[in-house]
């Protein structure tokens, strides 16, 4: 099996299982974070995808950090993915269950990195704005980044809305 | 005349020889008999030891001749030889004397070559060494440069991350959602 097919075999069942239990949004919600958390943390990573760390601990470490966070349905399933090796292929098989997720619905991701958490309102009138930007309705993200230090950017697809302090920063870095 | 009267003339001769008339002249008798038996002789000689000495003679002579003849040749050899040297000493001198300029020549020439090669590559130092200069300049000045935008915008982005607060944030937010609703069917 290729890499791509395993990918989305494991994003198919998980998305199966999430579906089964009923907390689809909820956890598609919350593998996202932790895709993206994944992602940023180098150690993180490391120590997901280190071999020579018994599979155990690996999911000693997930529960550890999902337990008192996510729901366990969430736990469970990063636990799984982990313990089988395929840490290293976590955001892809998460990007994957959201990107069915989505589909199911007749949603566009939207991938939205902000300094600060949004409030619900702020997260009703977005998913709106970006609906009516894109002219799709949309599965909303969003990722709490403080390295784009102040506004937001919005992925959807191959657009991106960037009005972040980060963005003005390094345009100001390439004029200087 | 018997035997004996023949001795007694004979003895008689004798005694006559003992008595010559001359001292120093012999007898009548002896130059005759002398004289046909030198010629006799003289006769058997030139009869028979003439041709060998005839021969002999020629044999000699065609040998000096043949002597002559060699040594006469090998004077012209030698001539032609002191000839050859003279012409070969000449053209020796010749060949040196132009060897010895072709050397001039092609020394001159490479040291012609030579010089337009150093003035080339001296030509070619400066320009490279000119634009090494240049470049490390510009370099100096873009990494100055980049410096320097590197420090302002680790400032700026300070000053931003010190003076953003909780309204700040909220106002960007709201600014974003305004605009991206202002928006439709496009991306800013």
């Amino acid at each position: 099996m290729t890499d791509d097919g395993r990918i989305d075999g494991y994003a198919a069942a998980l998305f199966e299982v999430a579906k089964a239990e009923g907390t689809l949004d909820e956890v598609e919600d919350e593998l996202f974070r932790f895709a993206r958390s994944f992602e940023a943390s180098d150690s993180l990573r490391a120590t997901l995808t280190d071999e020579s760390i018994p599979a155990g601990k690996r999911q000693a470490i997930v529960e550890d950090l999902l337990g008192p966070k996510a729901t366990a349905t969430t736990t469970q399933l990063v636990s799984m993915v982990v313990g089988s090796g395929r840490g290293r292929e976590l955001p892809a098989i998460v990007d994957r269950l959201v990107e069915r997720a989505s589909n199911a619905k007749s949603l566009a991701v939207a991938e939205v990195r902000s300094a600060v958490e949004l409030t619900a309102d702020q997260r009703d009138r977005l998913t709106a704005a970006l609906a009516n930007a894109v002219g799709k309705e949309i599965n909303l993200k969003v990722v709490v980044d403080p390295a784009v230090l102040g506004g937001i950017v919005a992925t959807v697809g191959d657009t991106v809305i960037d009005g972040t302090v980060r963005s003005h920063l390094d345009q100001l870095m390439s004029r200087l | 005349m018997n035997v004996l009267s023949l001795i007694a003339a004979v003895a008689e001769d004798e005694e006559h020889i003992d008595q010559s008339h001359h001292w120093l002249l012999p007898e009548t008798y002896e130059i005759v008999f002398g004289g046909l038996a030198s010629l006799l002789i003289f006769g058997l000689l030139v009869w028979k030891a003439g041709p060998l000495v005839k021969k002999g003679l020629a044999a000699r002579t065609e040998r000096v001749q043949s002597q002559l003849d060699v040594a006469t040749k090998e004077k012209a050899d030698a001539t032609a030889e002191a000839d050859e040297i003279r012409r070969a000493k000449g053209d020796i001198g010749a060949e040196r004397t132009r060897l010895l300029a072709e050397a001039d020549g092609q020394a001159e020439a490479l040291l012609a070559d030579g010089r337009q090669r150093m003035e080339r590559e001296i030509a070619d130092l400066l320009a490279k060494a000119e634009s090494d200069i240049a470049a490390a300049e510009s370099r100096g000045n873009d990494e100055l440069r980049a410096e320097i935008a590197g420090l302002a915008a680790a400032a700026a982005e300070r000053v931003v991350t010190d003076h953003i607060d909780r309204d700040t944030h909220q106002e960007l937010i709201e600014s974003f959602i305004s605009r991206v609703g202002a928006s439709s069917g496009g991306a800013g």
